[in-house]
């Protein structure tokens, strides 16, 4: 059975969207499994990393 | 000591040298040079891949020199003897297994958003970017190639 292909949307100004099935790993907190669509911060000033808070709008973030 | 997971490679005019130890993966070389560098081969460079210019053009690229070159006449006496020790057990500068099953992310600490593995990737402008087997996409805000890493994280001292 094939995977569903996973995309990598680059939102301009904004963060990395990651749709499909996929797996994760990040320091501290191990690996997981993932299928839902996830938000991943660009702009390297979420307070979630790494996930996106919305920071890029207030700071201007753009490419 | 050198590390003895360092390789060379040269095309008989200049030798690249690989320091795995060093690579934070902005995957640059990929990006530039797929038929030079390529990671999904053994050896992952091919130093018929392209031409001399070309290739050093390329290895000056990467952020970290992880990799970098010089003319065979420059060598040192040990460095023209490790020439003749080949490739064997190489590493490549992928460290996740599995290159044809789903998507692979891993966050670098600190660092960026590595992925390799089955996907696409769509770019800001909603055009679909050439694949390679690994892209490394910033996370710190600040990289001159956007959406991809270019060792910009180490100098602003970037953090998680």
């Amino acid at each position: 059975m094939e995977n569903e292909k996973t995309i990598f949307k680059v939102n301009a100004g904004g963060p990395l969207e990651v749709s499909g099935s996929f797996e994760i790993k990040i320091p501290g907190k191990g690996v997981h499994e993932q299928k839902d669509t996830i938000f991943l911060c660009r702009c390297g000033e979420s307070s979630n990393k790494p996930y996106c808070d919305g920071s890029h709008k207030r700071n201007g973030f753009s490419d | 000591m050198s590390d003895p997971r360092n390789r060379q490679y040269t095309n008989g005019e200049i030798t690249v040298f690989w320091i795995p130890s060093k690579c934070i993966h902005a995957t640059t070389c990929f990006r530039e040079l797929i038929d030079v560098f390529n990671p999904g081969r053994r050896p992952w460079v091919n130093m018929e891949g392209a031409p001399t210019r070309r290739i050093s053009e390329v290895v000056n690229k990467c952020p970290t020199q992880a990799l970098i070159w010089k003319y065979n006449k420059d060598l040192s006496p040990e460095e023209q003897e490790a020439q003749w020790e080949g490739t064997r057990d190489e590493e490549t500068p992928r460290t996740l297994s599995g290159s044809s099953s789903k998507a692979k992310i891993r966050i670098m600490k600190d660092g960026p958003i590595v992925v390799e593995g089955q996907y696409s990737v769509i770019g800001s402008d909603d055009q679909e970017l050439n694949p390679t087997v690994m892209t490394s996409f910033c996370r710190c805000g600040s990289s001159r190639s956007m959406p991809y890493c270019d060792g910009t994280h180490r100098k602003t001292g970037f953090s998680d």
